[in-house]
C-alpha cells in the first residue's frame, strides 16, 4: 500500500530524488525564489519504495504537487496527497489554503472542494477552507443602496502612506459616493502590514466616505505568486497581474458594487506601468479605470520608494515634504527600528 | 458547546467526507460539495445537522466535501470535527453516534 | 457480536482504521477475521477521528460474518484508555494489544475492559483479547502471556518490530523469525489459544508468500496476518485440507456419532481409541472444508 512520508529537502539526496521526480512530470523550476519559501514537503512511496507523488506547502499555499498514476486508481494519489498536505496545514492551524496551478488541473482541485477564484490560459488560482472569499467580503462594510451609488476602489501597499496616497484618496473621495482602499496584506515590505494599515486609516480618517480594508489574500502580489509551473519566468508578471485583475473584477468588485478603480502612474517603475496596462486591459469596460498622475511637492514627484531611501539616510527634513504628519510622526518615533530593518536586508527599492 | 477554533476531520479520499466546522451565528449552515448532491444532498446534510445538534452545537458554519461517504462515516467525521472545533477531543462523546 | 473462543481464523486482514473506503469494503473478501487498526496505520494527529470511524463502522458496517478485531494503541500511549472504552462500547469481538511484553499488561487490559463493560452495560467477558508479540521480551514471556486470562483468544507474531528489536530485519527465508515463531506457537498450543503468523508485505513475491504460508501452516499455525485482500485465497489454498484429511475427519465424526448413539463413553475407530486432539483436529478440518466449499451440506467431497 502507498505510504505518505516526510521529505526533507535540506538533505541533498532527498532533494535530488524529488527534483528528478518532478522533472519527469514536467516541472523544471527549482529556483530559490520558489523552493526557499517551502515550509514542508511530503511524498508518496509505493510498495517498491519508489517516490510516486509529492506536494509541498509554503505558508498558506500548496505547491509542487505532482503524482504518478502508474499502478494506482487515477486520481487516488492526487487526493491522497492533497489530503495529506491539508492535514499538515490543519495541524499547524492553517485552515484556509490556496493553490496556483496549471489551468488544466483546476478541475482536479475543484473535485476536492477547492473553489476557483480566477484563471488565465495558463494558470488558475483556487482556494479551499475557512474563512473563504465570501467570508472576507462579508467583513467589508457596505452601504445601503450601493447599486445606485458611485463606488470606487484604490489598491495600495502604502509603504509608507505618502502625501501622494493621501491626495489620491481625497480625489477619489470627492468624485465618488464611497471609496474602498484595499491595503496589500503581504508582509514583505519595510513597513509591516499592520503599520501600513494603521497609517492609511489614520491618514484618511477625515474622509467619511472612505473605508480602509485589508486586501487579505485576494490581492495577488508578485511577491507571493508562484511561477514554478509556468513555461517561462517571463510569464510571471503577465499571469500574476491578469489573475489579480480577474479576482478583483469578477469577485470583489461585483459584491461591493465597485465601478471604478483609481491608479497612480508610476514614472519610474517599469513593473507598475506594465501592471497598470494589464489592469486597464482586464478591467475595462466593466470597471472604469482612472489613471491619476503622480502628485508632486516642490516639483518633486512623491513616491514611497523615495521616502524609504530617505529613511535609510536619515533625512527627516526631506521626508517631511513627502508624507502627511501622521506618517511623519510614525517615522520619527520608529526611525531606529526602520533603519535596523533596512540594515537587516529589507529590500527598499521594490514597491 | 462553544466553538473555539476551526475543526476539520476526514479526508478527500474515496468513500470519505471532509468536514470543516467554524463559528456561526445563524443556525447550522452547511456548504456541501458532493458528486451525489442531487440524490443524497439532503440526507448528508441531515446526518451532519443531527450529529451536531446531538453534540450540542446549534450554530456553526460547516464546509463538507463528500467523496461518497456512508452515513456512519459522515457522522463519525462530523463528531471528530466538532470535538476538534470545541477543543474537547480528549473526551470523545461516542453517545452522539447512533 | 460476541466473542467466540473457537472458530476458523486462517486469515486476519489488516485494515487501516482511518480509511473509510477500505473499512467499508473489508467484509467482501471473505477474511475470517478483520483487524481494524488504530495503531500503526493511523498517524498521531488522526487517532481521535480514526477511533470514531472504527467505532461507527463496527456498529453499522456489514463485515459479512467476519470476526472483528481492533488493534488499539499501546498502553504507553495517551490513546490507549479511550481506545479501550470506545471499542468495548462498540461491542468489538476481540481487542488486540500491541507490544505485549508481560501477562500484567494483558491483565491490565482485561481490567480496563471490565470497567468499560460495567460503564456501558456490556456483558462481562463478551469481548476477547489477543496479544501481539513484538519484542524479545514479549517472546520470552509468551507462556505467561498466553495464560494471562481466560479471555485470551490468541498470540500473534509481529515480524517488523520484533526483528528490529533483535537488531536484524526481515529476510526472505525467515530464519530470523524461527525462534519467535516456534516460541509463540508452543506457548499458544500449551495454553490452548490461537497462533497467528506475521504479515508478508511484498505483494509482488507470490512465490515467497506461498512458501512462507506453507511453512507456518506446517509448523501448526492457525492463521496468518494479511495486508492485502489478494492474499486471502492464497492462504485459504494452503490451509485447505486434502481429500484424504477430509475423509479421515468424516470417519472420526462418524465414530463419535456412533459412540454417542450407543451411549458409549469411549470413542474408537479402526480398533484404536480416538482422543481429544484427534477429535479437535477432525472438527477443524471439517470446518475449514466447509468454509472453503470443499464439501456439500451432507459432507460429500466436492473439491477438485
Amino acid at each position: 500500500m502507498d505510504q505518505i512520508v516526510d521529505l526533507y529537502l535540506s538533505d541533498q539526496t532527498v532533494r535530488t530524488k524529488w527534483e528528478k521526480f518532478l522533472i519527469k512530470l514536467g516541472l523544471h523550476d527549482f529556483s530559490s525564489r520558489e523552493v526557499d519559501v517551502i515550509d514542508h514537503t511530503l511524498g508518496i512511496i509505493n510498495d517498491e519504495g519508489e517516490l510516486v507523488g509529492t506536494g509541498s506547502v509554503a505558508g498558506n499555499v500548496l505547491k509542487y504537487i505532482a503524482v504518478c498514476n502508474r499502478g494506482a486508481t487515477p486520481g487516488s494519489r492526487f487526493n491522497q496527497m492533497v489530503t495529506a498536505l491539508q492535514q499538515y496545514q490543519f495541524n499547524r492551524k492553517i485552515f484556509h489554503n490556496f493553490v496556483f496551478t496549471k489551468t488544466q488541473y483546476s478541475t482536479s482541485f475543484q473535485h476536492l472542494g477547492f473553489t476557483e477564484l480566477a484563471h488565465t490560459d495558463v494558470a488558475a488560482f483556487l482556494e479551499s477552507g475557512t474563512p473563504d472569499v465570501n467570508d472576507y467580503l462579508a467583513t467589508i462594510p457596505q452601504v445601503e443602496g450601493k447599486k445606485d451609488k458611485k463606488v470606487a476602489a484604490i489598491v495600495m501597499n502604502a509603504n509608507p502612506f505618502t502625501l501622494g496616497h493621501q491626495r489620491l484618496a481625497q480625489l477619489a473621495s470627492q468624485e465618488n459616493d464611497l471609496v474602498y482602499i484595499f491595503v496589500v496584506a503581504t508582509d514583505a515590505s519595510l513597513f509591516k502590514t499592520e503599520e501600513r494599515m494603521q497609517l492609511v486609516k489614520n491618514g484618511t480618517a477625515d474622509l467619511k466616505n472612505v473605508h480602509v480594508v485589508s486586501g487579505s489574500d485576494y490581492l495577488v502580489s508578485q511577491a507571493t505568486f508562484p511561477a514554478y509551473f509556468l513555461k517561462s519566468p517571463d510569464d510571471l508578471i503577465k499571469t500574476q497581474t491578469t489573475i489579480d485583475a480577474r479576482v478583483f473584477k469578477n469577485i470583489i468588485a461585483p459584491k461591493l458594487a465597485i465601478s471604478r478603480r483609481y491608479l497612480g502612474t508610476e514614472p519610474f517603475s517599469h513593473t507598475t506601468n506594465f501592471y497598470n496596462k494589464s489592469l486597464i486591459n482586464e478591467l475595462s469596460p466593466q470597471i472604469e479605470v482612472k489613471i491619476v498622475p503622480r502628485f508632486s511637492n516642490d516639483d518633486q514627484v512623491i513616491t514611497a520608494t523615495k521616502v524609504r531611501q530617505l529613511i535609510k539616510t536619515g533625512d527627516l527634513a526631506a521626508i517631511k515634504l513627502l508624507v502627511p504628519n501622521i506618517t511623519m510622526d510614525f517615522i520619527k518615533s520608529n526611525q531606529k527600528v526602520l533603519q535596523t530593518r533596512i540594515q537587516k536586508g529589507m529590500n527598499i527599492n521594490g514597491n | 458547546m462553544e466553538i473555539k477554533t476551526i475543526g476539520v476531520a476526514g479526508t478527500l479520499e474515496s468513500s470519505d467526507i471532509q468536514i470543516m466546522i467554524s463559528k456561526g451565528n445563524d443556525g447550522i449552515q452547511i456548504d456541501l460539495d458532493s458528486e451525489v448532491i442531487k440524490a443524497y444532498g439532503d440526507q448528508i446534510k441531515k446526518v451532519i445537522t443531527d450529529t451536531l445538534e446531538k453534540f450540542g452545537i446549534s450554530n456553526a458554519k460547516v464546509k463538507a466535501t463528500d467523496k461518497g461517504a456512508l452515513d456512519c462515516v459522515i457522522a463519525a467525521r462530523t463528531l471528530a470535527a466538532a470535538q476538534r472545533a470545541t477543543e474537547t477531543t480528549d473526551k470523545p462523546e461516542l453517545e452522539v453516534l447512533q | 457480536m460476541t466473542y467466540v473462543k473457537n472458530r476458523l481464523r486462517r486469515t486476519m486482514m489488516f485494515v487501516p482504521g482511518n480509511n473509510p473506503a477500505m473499512v467499508k469494503d473489508a467484509g467482501i473478501y471473505g477474511a475470517d477475521s478483520i483487524m481494524l487498526d488504530l495503531e500503526d496505520a493511523v498517524s498521531l494527529t488522526e487517532k481521535d477521528a480514526a477511533r470514531m470511524l472504527v467505532y461507527n463502522a463496527i456498529k453499522h458496517v456489514d463485515f459479512g460474518g467476519a470476526e472483528i478485531v481492533v488493534r488499539i494503541n499501546g498502553q504507553d500511549t495517551p490513546f490507549y484508555d479511550e481506545d479501550v472504552k470506545a471499542m468495548v462500547k462498540a461491542g468489538v469481538d476481540v481487542i488486540r494489544l500491541p507490544k505485549t511484553e508481560s501477562a500484567e499488561m494483558i491483565q491490565k487490559l482485561v481490567k480496563d475492559m471490565e470497567k468499560a463493560e460495567e460503564e456501558y452495560g456490556v456483558e462481562k467477558g463478551s469481548i476477547g483479547v489477543m496479544a501481539a508479540i513484538e519484542s524479545a521480551k514479549g517472546v520470552l514471556n509468551t507462556p505467561t502471556i498466553a495464560t494471562a486470562t481466560p479471555l485470551m483468544m490468541g498470540l500473534a507474531v509481529s515480524g517488523e518490530d520484533y526483528t528490529a528489536d533483535m537488531h536484524t530485519h526481515r529476510y526472505p527465508d525467515g530464519r530470523e523469525l524461527e525462534f519467535a515463531r516456534n516460541m509463540v506457537l508452543q506457548s499458544a498450543r500449551a495454553a490452548d489459544v490461537y497462533a497467528f503468523d506475521t504479515v508478508f508485505s511484498n505483494m509482488k513475491d507470490t512465490e515467497g508468500f506461498y512458501r512462507e504460508t506453507r511453512y507456518i501452516y506446517e509448523l501448526g499455525y492457525d492463521g496468518k496476518s494479511l495486508v492485502n485482500p489478494r492474499q486471502i485465497p492464497m492462504v485459504n489454498d494452503v490451509f485447505n485440507p486434502t481429500k484424504e484429511e477430509i475423509e479421515n475427519a468424516k470417519n472420526v465424526q462418524n465414530a463419535i456419532r456412533e459412540a454417542k448413539a450407543k451411549g458409549s463413553g469411549v470413542i474408537s475407530m479402526n480398533g484404536k481409541m480416538v482422543d481429544k486432539p484427534v477429535v479437535a483436529k477432525a472438527n477443524r478440518v471439517i470446518e475449514t472444508a466447509k468454509a472453503s466449499n470443499l464439501i456439500d451440506e451432507e459432507g460429500n467431497y466436492i473439491g477438485e
